[in-house]
């Protein structure tokens, strides 16, 4: 066995040129290439890399994806690699692009953590957040092909026989305004293990969730944080739908919102910096016959300042407890004032 | 040099001096946010007793108009009112507030509380924002 908890290059590169020589079952050693860390964030570790081996047919080249988690990631209480293997397994037989999975080790003896590897798919994923990227989707957008992928892309997660595909096991909410509950009950439970002392406005913010709660009429597949950042482009078409953290069965309309929201663009008023307000809509409710209740809508943003805020509450927790070292965390103590400040012009204040 | 001046000073250093002599990419942005966080601090320091100041201001007037507008409210209400005027912290109005949206606090009662807690919160969270942004 390699170094089993190894976190460098070199050490990594072993580790899974271990793991895959006995996985494929091929002769000789599998070799890794061009390994690769990309999204240095606050889940979990990506690394990039080419598997390389030969057989009777001569010499294969497979491109994969490995998703670690380091034991101390933001988000770690809500998501795990177990339950992103498994979406992704069962989105393998429907639309939505998403990447296929190979394994999941739940232990950290293999490969230095729980981890999933899965296929590269071909594609970038500029930020939104910078300039280039914003410059990126703005040429898509014009170029008209990308607003209509992307929109797609929504509406074929939507359109998920969740049940057929397996996914109840993500819990399915029972009737009435249980959904909103069980996401308001969700991020309750992520402030309070942040051990953030929290503000009033948090206090009005959750009061106001819980007493205007509404009911959803229709369930479907529900990612959770559909926006440019989050899905692989290739050739101005989605490649892949990323992120599968925050997944639910619910209301439909909680990712028609987070499209909606002003928060995710910048500069623009294309939605997600990419799809004019009027194309979504209509594409969207024509591709799922579902019609956007606008004021549901609404309630979800409210219920997304609190997400917001319960990130960056447990973002700071993780440095005030010493857990993780990395000052980006200790930067979002500031980031909550910022969430709270948004949630009380919500609550229109 | 006020500690507030010397952070801000330091922020700069981290900012102009010491971040782009770092090599190692990740370094270098943490130096970058070091830079940022004692930036934060540094305001934090030199507001803190004026902001003090604005937020008792506030949760005086707050709780001699609140006290009228609550005196039948429910006993847990009445309690976290109290609870609230004790310590004249605005943090603590969190479980009045609380108390507010339980299912026997008729709404208008609610409603006309929420009236006068709201600007305060404004106020208080817009007095944080000075500091975060």
């Amino acid at each position: 066995m390699s170094d089993s908890t190894a976190t460098d290059e070199a050490g990594l590169t072993a580790v899974i040129a271990e793991y895959l020589t006995e996985k494929l079952e091929v002769d000789g050693v599998v070799s890794i290439e061009d390994l690769t860390r990309i999204a240095v964030g606050w889940s979990h570790e990506t690394w990039l890399f080419d598997a390389v081996w030969t057989d009777a047919a001569g010499t294969q080249r497979r491109g994969m994806c490995l998703r670690r988690d380091p034991g101390n990631a933001l988000l770690r209480e809500t998501s795990d690699l177990a339950q992103q293997f498994r979406v992704l397994r069962c989105l393998e037989a429907t639309q939505v692009p998403a990447p296929k999975v190979f394994w999941y080790e739940p232990d950290s003896v293999s490969l230095g953590g729980p981890a999933i590897i899965m296929e590269k798919v071909a594609g970038e994923c500029p930020s939104p957040w910078r300039r280039a990227g914003r410059e990126f989707y703005a040429a898509a957008a014009d170029r008209g092909v990308l607003p209509l992928s992307f929109t797609d892309s929504l509406a074929a997660i939507h359109n998920v026989d969740w049940a057929a595909a397996g996914l109840d096991f993500l819990g399915v909410p029972a009737g009435g305004d249980d959904f909103a509950q069980s996401e308001i009950r969700k991020w309750r439970e992520l402030i309070e293990a942040s051990g953030h002392s929290g503000h009033p406005i948090l206090n009005d913010l959750i009061g106001w969730l819980e007493t205007n709660a509404p009911t959803t009429d229709r369930l479907t597949l529900v990612h959770g944080a559909f926006r440019t950042g989050n899905v692989l482009i290739h050739e101005d078409r989605v490649s892949a739908v990323l992120d599968w953290e925050l997944q639910v069965i619910g209301d439909p309309m909680y990712d028609v919102a987070y499209m909606l929201t002003a928060l995710n663009r910048q500069d623009t008023e294309l939605l997600s910096n990419v799809v004019p307000r009027q194309l979504f809509v209509e594409r969207y409710e024509s591709a799922t016959g579902i019609t956007i209740d606008e004021d549901r809508c609404r309630y979800y943003q409210l219920l997304y300042a609190m997400r917001s805020a319960a990130f960056w509450m447990s973002a700071a927790g993780l440095y005030a407890d010493g857990s993780n070292t990395d000052l980006r965390l200790a930067r979002t103590e500031w980031s909550v004032t910022v969430a709270l400040e948004q949630a009380a012009q919500e609550l229109g204040y | 040099m006020t500690p507030g001046e010397l952070l801000h000073r330091l922020s700069g250093s981290l900012r102009s001096q010491i971040g782009p002599a770092v090599g190692d990419e990740y370094t270098r942005t943490q130096a970058f946010m070091a830079s940022v966080i004692l930036e934060r601090l540094s305001k934090q320091v030199e507001l803190q007793s004026a902001h003090g100041e604005a937020e008792r201001a506030d949760m005086i007037a707050l709780c001699a108009q609140l006290d009228p507008v609550l005196a039948l409210a429910p006993d847990q209400v009445r309690a976290d009112l109290e609870s609230a005027v004790s310590t004249c912290r605005l943090d603590d109005l969190g479980p009045l507030i609380d108390s507010l949206y339980e299912p026997e606090v008729e709404p208008e009662l609610r409603d006309a509380a929420l009236g006068l807690l709201r600007p305060v919160l404004r106020r208080d969270i817009d007095r944080r924002m000075a500091i975060a942004t």
